[in-house]
């Protein structure tokens, strides 16, 4: 019962007008960004890193977290009425959305979406608020070698998910890594790889490296290609309300949805993509009467945009709870922010709850009110949201590269900066094109540092022996964790394979 | 279910371990792949360049501040190679041609804006150029009405940044006005 009276602790944080104005500053500034595709809520934390130093830790982490929330709503809507996902936890919602919106039922699908992220958001969040102080209980436990293990877990994990291609995944975590280790060491104050430039010998601000990645090297990508920027957009048609028959058909996807989200968001395997895939393919296997016959002849269910919706914000708060008991990003908008939290000298993990329990908390709290806030900005002001997808792309683009230099200028107060920035920017490009996934590069630049001070102190405690890494049972099973989420998923694409030949010769 | 390109992705065949998993390669030799071995190639040689100029300490853990990036530039070689036979092989998807054009007038934005802002021009003109040519690169061809509107969102986030949350940008004659003025 301690985890209510915490939480009704939070609640006065959350409720301050200053904490309330961040949140909903949040929420508004990831639907929209939600809304546009192209841009996810992981570029956007990227792009606030810089700015939000002002804004205070607890008030710039419920901000992030209201852009993380906003944006798993706001997908919803370039799905559903341009049949471009405005990110990638929202391409499930697209297909039978899209369908929909095409016969005119566009209001029912919006409705459906943005009830089934509130039902999703409410019952993950209540979820994250009850599993994570038990997290922490085993999490207090952990020494070098867990934590270090823990670390490699996610380094694998994050390069086997993102992507497909692992070989890919590896190569843009060892260049992460390797920005990780630009500047001065903390153990021993030797600078490394700062090649005589005295804005390198400090550590490169996790801002740069991310706004460079995400914001300026997608930029570049998005315009490399010869692409008609024109798509037609439906319009909203029908009611955005659902009736109690439209409820009844929406309410057990959106508890499957709700369960899968929560089940896979925080494991590390790359945050909504695998849970929404799961919620329509299962909303479409079990669809029976008029759900079957909309599914088969594509007219447009409203299942499969119930059940994929109330995933991907279930999985924005499974997420949480790896990123604030164990400090491990799992999604790149929770790489960010960690990165967010570490702008503010705070590392999350076990210790966070017990240090900053109002920070945690009043976090906790405020997903609530996010969620509340976010149901009514999606469902009677919809109008207004569509609007943004009239915006002319060229001219939004070029908003977000002024925005992007301007945080970072600001932020570091030196042109040497955009530099940085533009050398990150045309990896990422490259990256990008070549289809390496970025989220590994960032992970690593992130967790790197970490990982090598938990490996090094673990040298010097052991006198320099190795095998302290594998002598921990925990750590051997985190271990045993990682090799099996790396390779879990082919062998599990064996077993389908097996089982589809079974079927098709039966 | 079969028309759906998601699920066929979920069907591909097993692969060898360090192949292309998503198995949509050209098949063709790929320049470009091979160049990015060497170039991962050569940033392995820098790390270990780096790396064993540090001077050398006797410490418990027996390893210093080099061992991470060795061990480092070792990951980062084998990846060298893996992506060498990936791009010999051509194990790289085929990729979309690439709009040089657009590309050259962001990425000359961007270096114009750094050298604008290192000459001392002020973050407003130096953004307001940045903004017209980005908005170019995407098609918008309509250099001065760019430039305009830069020039105001520029203005608008100059004066949000620097008086509402206190950020410090480069100034310039123009900053410096409007210093002056709302002084």
């Amino acid at each position: 019962m301690d985890t209510f009276i915490l939480l009704f602790e939070g609640l006065a944080t959350a409720t301050q007008p200053s904490n309330l104005m961040f949140a909903l500053l949040g929420v508004m500034l990831g639907t929209a960004v939600g809304v546009m595709p192209g841009i996810g809520p992981a570029l956007t934390v990227a792009l606030l890193l810089p700015v939000s130093l002002s804004f205070g830790a607890t008030g710039s982490m419920i901000m992030f977290a209201g852009i993380y929330y906003g944006g798993m709503y706001g997908g919803a809507i370039s799905s559903i009425l341009l049949n471009t996902p405005g990110e990638t936890a929202s391409i499930m919602t697209a297909l039978e959305g899209n369908r929909m919106a095409k016969r005119g039922k566009g209001g029912k699908a919006l409705g459906a979406a943005a009830f089934g992220s509130f039902f999703g958001g409410m019952f993950a969040t209540l979820g994250l608020a009850v599993v994570a102080p038990f997290m922490v209980m085993v999490a207090l436990s952990f020494g070098t070698a867990e934590y270090f293990a823990l670390m490699v877990l996610s380094f694998m994990t994050v390069s086997a998910a993102f992507g497909g291609s692992m070989s890919r995944g590896l190569t843009a975590l060892f260049i992460g890594l390797t920005i990780g280790i630009v500047g001065t060491d903390k153990l021993t104050g030797q600078v490394r790889l700062a090649f005589g430039i005295p804005e390198m010998s400090d550590n490169i601000s996790i801002a740069i490296v991310a706004v460079g990645l995400f914001a300026i090297g997608e930029t570049m990508y998005l315009a490399s290609q010869y692409v008609n920027h024109k798509e037609k957009a439906q319009a909203v048609s029908g009611s955005v309300w659902l009736n109690w028959g439209d409820f009844k058909r929406c309410i057990r996807p959106y508890i499957r949805g709700t369960g899968l989200g929560f089940l896979f968001g925080p494991l590390p395997t790359g945050g909504a993509e695998i849970p929404t895939f799961l919620s329509y393919t299962t909303e479409k296997r079990l669809a029976t009467g008029e759900a079957r016959r909309e599914f088969d002849e594509g007219l447009g269910a409203i299942e499969g945009v119930a059940g994929p919706e109330a995933a991907n914000n279930a999985s924005a708060a499974g997420t949480l709870i790896p990123l604030l008991t164990l400090g491990l990003p799992t999604s790149a908008t929770a790489a960010m922010m960690l990165a967010g939290f570490q702008q503010y000298g705070l590392q999350p993990g076990p210790l966070l709850f017990t240090n900053n329990a109002d920070l945690v908390w009043g976090l906790v709290a405020s997903l609530f009110i996010a969620n509340l806030m976010l149901v009514v900005l999606n469902v009677p002001f919809i109008g207004i949201w569509v609007k943004l997808l009239t915006i002319p792309r060229p001219w939004l683009y070029a908003g977000i590269l002024c925005f992007a230099t301007l945080g970072i200028v600001g932020a570091q107060g030196s042109p040497f900066a955009l530099i940085l920035l533009l050398g990150f920017g045309l990896i990422g490009f490259v990256m990008r094109r070549f289809g390496y996934p970025l989220a590994p590069a960032l992970v690593g630049a992130i967790l790197g540092p970490l990982a090598e001070e938990q490996l090094r102190r673990g040298l010097m405690i052991n006198q320099g022996d190795w095998m302290f890494l594998i002598e921990s049972r925990i750590a051997l099973a985190i271990y045993a964790i990682a090799l099996l989420s790396v390779f879990g998923p082919r062998l599990w694409a064996l077993v389908r394979k097996a089982s589809r030949k079974t079927t098709a010769a039966a | 279910m079969s028309g759906d390109p998601k699920n066929q992705a979920a069907e591909e065949d097993l692969r060898l371990p360090f192949d292309d998993e998503t198995g949509h390669g050209t098949g063709k030799r790929d320049l470009a792949g091979l160049l990015i071995a060497v170039a991962l190639f050569g940033l392995a040689m820098v790390i270990v360049n780096d790396a064993s100029g540090y001077p050398i300490r006797r410490s418990y853990a027996k390893f210093g501040p080099e061992i991470v990036p060795y061990l480092i530039a070792g990951g980062i070689s084998v990846m060298a190679v893996i992506t060498a036979i990936m791009a010999w092989r051509g194990a790289f998807e085929a990729r979309d041609p690439l709009n040089i054009g657009a590309l050259s007038w962001l990425v000359g934005g961007i270096v114009l804006e750094i050298f604008m802002l290192y000459g001392g021009t002020g973050f407003i003109a130096g953004s307001a150029v940045l903004f017209a040519f980005a908005a170019r690169a995407f098609g918008q061809k309509t250099l001065p009405l760019n430039l305009g509107i830069g020039l105001l969102l520029s203005t608008l986030l100059y004066l949000l940044f620097r008086y509402g949350l206190g950020l410090s940008l480069p100034a310039g004659p123009v900053e410096r006005a409007i210093d002056l003025l709302l002084r």
